[in-house]
Parts: C-alpha cells; structure tokens; sequence
C-alpha cells in the first residue's frame, strides 16, 4: 500500500527578522525567505509517512516567479517532486483566490493526503487548507498533531487538541489535514538531501488568476500602540522582592 | 424562516459538555453594536446536539432572533456538517454581517462556508466597526506585531470570525426569543470525519478564558516537575495555569494550556508570568489582562516591557517566597 501526499507549502519572511519602524509604526522585512513553520510540519510528516508506507510527495507552492527555495528545502528534506505556481504578486491575492489557483491545480493530480499548515506565518488566516479542502470536496481536519495508518489500507486515525481536550478521530483517504506542532519534529535536510534536490523536478506554471479586488481590500499594516511602566524591583534578595510584590498586589486589590 | 432579511448573524457554540463556551456571550457582544449601527436586528444561531437550553440562556443575552440547529450529527460540529448548516442559514436569512468564533471549529468552518459563498472572510479579529454601511475588521498579522484593517465591499455578507477573549460578553437578561428550530439536511459524504472520542484535558485549565487570576509559566521552569511551584503559587492566589508554546511544544504541559497567538486567550485582573521572555506572539494572548507581573531573572526580557510589576530574579528563589508570603498575608 503506498500512499501519496501532496503538501501545500508558503514561502514567507522570516518572522525573527521583522523590525517595526518606530517613526512609522510600519513593519520592516528583512532577513530569509523560509518555509511557514507549521508547514514544515506537514513536510515531514508526508516524508515520515512515505518511508514507513511507500508513495510519493509532492509540495506545491504559489508565489512569484522564481519563488523556489521553500520547494528546494522540501526536496532537500526528502520529497519527490515541486511544482511552483507562479503569480506576480501573491500578496495582492485574497485567501480564496490563493485556493483556487492551488485547487486547479490539484485537480490534475491523484493523491491520498493532503496536507497544509494550520495557518502561514506572515498572514494567520487558517483558511486556506480548509478553502482548498471545500474546492475540492474533501473532508478536513484540522490542527492534527497524531496520523495512524490503518494496517492495510487508506483509513486514518487522527489525534488532535481542542478547546475541550484531545480528540480521536477517523477518517478514509482523501482527506486534507492541517498540521501544527506537536505534530512531529522536522529534519534539517542532510548535505546528501541537499546534493540530492538539484536532480529533483521542479515545474513551473503560470497561474491564470485576477486577484478579485472588491471580495476583501486590507490597509497597510501598523503597529499598534501600548506602553507600560511598570515597577522593577532588581538585585534585592528574593524575600524581600517578595514582600513587596505583595504589598503593591494588596494596593492594587488584586488579593 | 426568511421573514426579514438583512442584520447581524452571530454564531455562539457549546463545549463538548453542552455548556455554553464563553465566547458565544463575546459573540453577542461584539454583534449587538453592529446590528445597532445598521438598525438592523442580531440574530444568534447555535449548532450542536441537546441544546435548547444553552441556546436561550444565549438568547436571553440580547438576541433578536435566536436560531438553533438541533442535531445529534451535529454533536461534534465537523466543519462540513457545520459549513452545510450555517451556509443554509445564511442563505435564508440574507444577512449583511456574519460573525463566527476563532475556535477550533470556527476556523474549520469558517473559510468553508466563505469559499461556498464565494465572500471574503476577516480572521481573528480583535475590533469590529460599521463605517459608510460596511464591516470593517482590525486584526493581528506577522505574529502580532502589526495590525491591519479589513474591508469587503464586495461581498455579501461580510463575514470575520472573533478572536477569543477581545470583547465584551453581553450579559442581558431579557427574555429570550423564541427559538426557530433550523432544519438539518446532511449528507453521508458531509459526515465523513467521524470523531471517536474526546479525552478531556486535565487541571483548572478548561476555564483559562473566564480566570480573573492566570499564572502562565515558561521554559525559564526548566523541566516539567517545576510546573508544581507555579501549581503552588496558582492555588495561593485562587488562579489556573496556563503556558507558553515552548512548554506545551516540548510537552511539559498539554497543548490546550498555550496561551497566545496560536494558543488562548487571556483576559484576568492579574497576569503572572514565570520564567516567560515575552515573546510577541504570547503577548497577543496576554494584552487584554488587567494587571501583568513577570518574574524572569534577565532584565532585558521583553516580558518587563509591558509588566506592571516585574521582579528580576531566579524564578526558583522567588516564587517559594512568594507563595510563602501569600499564604502569610491571607493567613
Ligand atoms: C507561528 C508561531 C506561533 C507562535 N505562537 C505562540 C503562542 O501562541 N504562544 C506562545 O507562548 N508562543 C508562541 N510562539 C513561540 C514564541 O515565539 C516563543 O518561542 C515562546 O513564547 C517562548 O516561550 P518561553 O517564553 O517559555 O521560552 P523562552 O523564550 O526560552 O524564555 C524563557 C525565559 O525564562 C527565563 N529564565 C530562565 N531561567 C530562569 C530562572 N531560573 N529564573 C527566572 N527566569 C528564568 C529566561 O530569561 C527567558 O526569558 C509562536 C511562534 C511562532 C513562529
Ligand atoms: N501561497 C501558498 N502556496 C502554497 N500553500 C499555501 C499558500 N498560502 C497558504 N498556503 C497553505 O495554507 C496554509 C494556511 O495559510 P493561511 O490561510 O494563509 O494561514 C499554509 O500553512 C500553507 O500550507
């Protein structure tokens, strides 16, 4: 039994890197261009579950012309095959017109899993593993941090956490999961995985998309304001930080 | 059930219990202003399995309408069998706003239904406004640090789903509407998820959105055994524990104690944080509280930066003391 996964993967900024201009309250990018976190997860497990039950994984990816590191890392990691859609400005498009573009392609290509990331790094929608999943028709489950194979054949037991505490479920391939972590813990690709990637196909596509400009307009992003002072108490000795922390609790009628 | 269309429709949820989560008061909350500001009515709308009662203890918070979707297939609420409901209802009831919960299910839901309708969706939203006769959503993106206002000129309707813990709870007491029972029409392939069990989460936790006292500790407690000096001090000040995402991640403590942007949400009279740096994306979880102390032995934790109180120091040293001194002071 082999099974097939194709994994949705961001290319987004490095979050560490991001700096707020104080004069402007706007944010500055800088530093790498990497793969989402969660997404990374939804890497590995693909990868995790190719080497106990066979298969292929392919990781596809929608930004701008070019945009390839996050596939290379992938592959580097030990997926098969990359497929970058290509549009000029990912940015400009909402969630659902990134899950359209992602679905028509998916619907070209067989497979068992589907993964995506629970939410990307730079924008925290969430939505676009559940938007792909209504395109295509597929049921979802969300913030997996468990993937069981059944023995034998295309059936899942799932875990994950919910508000009310951990939940197990079960659900027949295809099926989309959005990965967290706690899910598993994603390889650094080794020197071999990364000489190994240059050989690995990588296809480009020109998506065919119009970014639908009235659906959803956002403003320029700005930091929002909040500063305290507060009291620090330093370089006195613990009881007596203690006593004064309760003291100002009493004050402030918090005890 | 379309006697009238237009308003507010806001979406509350019960827990795996059947009791109302905190969040659908938010809900009603958040919607009351906007149907006022459009003149418009709020209608609520529950989904789940046995609850009548829930859904007009919902209504009787200031709903006009109050619509419920009783079903035993909707128990767990999978996010077809949701997106079916709520998309029907929709449908019916021509709204000009939706508002959903940032809940797990309410995620899953949501962008569903959004796709469905072909609209926009807003997600995570922390303030909600109507200018010039539309939604206009303020979230957090790029961990938190930035916000950014959304509008959807375009689409009908105007749907965001509600951050946790970023509105008032309405707290009416009127009479409820009377309920209007929603049909439920699924299908064998919209029931295809099949949840088997809920194991419930352990300690005081389940109840971190309502605590007015929350002692988050981080990776500064070095191993899972010193949780029991931050159990100590939560019990000396009547307060739940809760955690930061390197603590849950490294499974000192169970992912539904995490608390922040990819966590819950918090919002007690008093903050404590033990052995936590402050990173951005735990203060998102955390702004909302009253009071914020930290205890964190490096000066320059980005934690102290929005502390009320703050005490630099070996968090090992400080908090027996001050467990200590609390039990001294309530005798
Ligand atoms: C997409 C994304 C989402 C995220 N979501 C969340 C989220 O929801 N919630 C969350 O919390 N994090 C989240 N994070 C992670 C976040 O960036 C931080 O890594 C995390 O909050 C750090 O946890 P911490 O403060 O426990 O650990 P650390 O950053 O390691 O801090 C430990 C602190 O303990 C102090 N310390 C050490 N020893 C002692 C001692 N003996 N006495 C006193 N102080 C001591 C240190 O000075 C340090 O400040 C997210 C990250 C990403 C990329
Ligand atoms: N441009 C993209 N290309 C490929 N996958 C994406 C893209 N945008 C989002 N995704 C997937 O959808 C997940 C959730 O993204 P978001 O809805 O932006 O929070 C990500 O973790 C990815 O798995």
């Amino acid at each position: 039994m082999a099974l097939n996964s194709v994994v949705l993967v961001k290319q987004v900024p490095d979050m560490n890197a991001v700096k707020i201009d104080r004069a402007s309250g706007k944010p500055v990018m800088g530093g790498q261009n990497v793969v989402s976190s969660y997404d990374a997860y939804a890497i590995e497990e693909a990868i995790k579950l190719k080497e106990a039950h066979g298969g292929e994984v392919t990781v596809i990816s929608l930004g701008a012309p070019g945009a390839k590191d996050v596939i290379t890392r992938a592959l580097a990691m030990g997926a098969d095959r990359g497929v970058l859609v290509t549009v000029p400005d990912p940015n400009a498009l909402d969630t659902l017109a990134v899950a359209q573009v992602l679905a028509k392609q998916l619907q070209a290509m067989t497979f068992d899993l589907l993964l995506a990331g629970q939410g990307s790094d730079d924008y925290e929608d969430n939505h676009v593993g559940p938007q792909v999943a209504e395109l295509l028709g597929l049921p979802l489950v969300s913030n997996v941090n468990s993937v069981e194979v059944a023995e034998g054949g295309h059936h899942l037991t799932l875990q994950r956490d919910t508000e009310d505490g951990r939940q197990i479920l079960e659900v027949d391939t295809p099926v989309l999961l959005t990965a967290i972590s706690g899910l598993n813990e994603p390889r650094y690709p080794s020197l071999k995985g990364i000489m190994g990637a240059k050989k690995k196909p990588i296809e480009q596509v020109a998506a065919d998309v119009e970014p639908a400009a009235d659906r959803i307009t956002w403003s320029d992003p700005v930091a929002p304001e909040r500063t305290v002072t507060g009291t620090i108490v330093q370089g006195v000795p613990a009881a007596d930080a203690a006593k004064q922390l309760v003291g100002w609790l009493k004050e402030q009628k918090l005890i | 059930m379309a006697e009238q269309s237009g308003g507010v429709l806001v979406v509350g949820e019960v827990d795996n219990a059947g009791a109302l989560r905190p969040i659908s008061f938010e809900m009603v909350g958040a919607g009351r202003p906007l149907a006022d500001a459009l003149g418009q009515k709020l209608a609520v709308l529950l989904m789940g399995s046995n609850i009548g009662d829930a859904a007009r203890s919902l209504g009787a918070a200031g709903a006009d309408r109050l619509l419920v979707a009783d079903d035993e297939r909707l128990r767990d609420l999978t996010s077809e069998a949701a997106t079916a409901v709520l998309t029907q209802v929709i449908r019916d009831v021509d709204p000009a706003v939706v508002l959903m919960p940032g809940t797990t299910a309410g995620r899953d839901y949501a962008p569903r239904v959004a796709a469905r309708l072909g609209v926009g969706l807003a997600a995570d939203c922390v303030e909600l406004a109507i200018e010039d006769g539309g939604l206009v959503a303020v979230r957090p993106i790029l961990g938190g640090r930035v916000q950014t206002a959304v509008r959807m000129p375009g689409s009908r309707p105007q749907m965001a789903t509600v951050h946790p813990g970023s509105f008032e709870k309405a707290t009416g007491d009127r009479t409820a509407p009377e309920a209007e029972a929603v049909p439920v029409e699924l299908h064998e392939a919209e029931l295809r998820v099949r949840v088997q069990e809920t194991v419930q989460g352990g300690g005081g936790s389940a109840d971190l959105e309502s605590a007015e006292v929350v002692i988050g500790g981080g990776r500064g407690l070095k191993e899972p055994e010193s949780f029991g000096l931050v159990e100590e001090l939560a019990a000396a000040l009547g307060g739940v524990v809760g955690a930061t995402r390197a603590v849950t991640d490294a499974g000192w403590r169970p992912h539904h104690e995490q608390i922040g942007q990819t966590g819950r949400t918090v919002t007690p009279r008093l903050y404590m944080a033990v052995g936590v740096s402050g990173a951005v994306q735990h203060l998102v979880g955390i702004q909302g509280s009253d009071y914020i102390v930290a205890i964190n032995r490096d000066p320059d934790a980005p934690i102290f930066k929005i502390a009320s109180f703050g005490i630099v120091g070996d968090l090992f040293e400080v908090v027996p003391a001050l467990t200590a001194e609390l039990k001294a002071a309530q005798g």
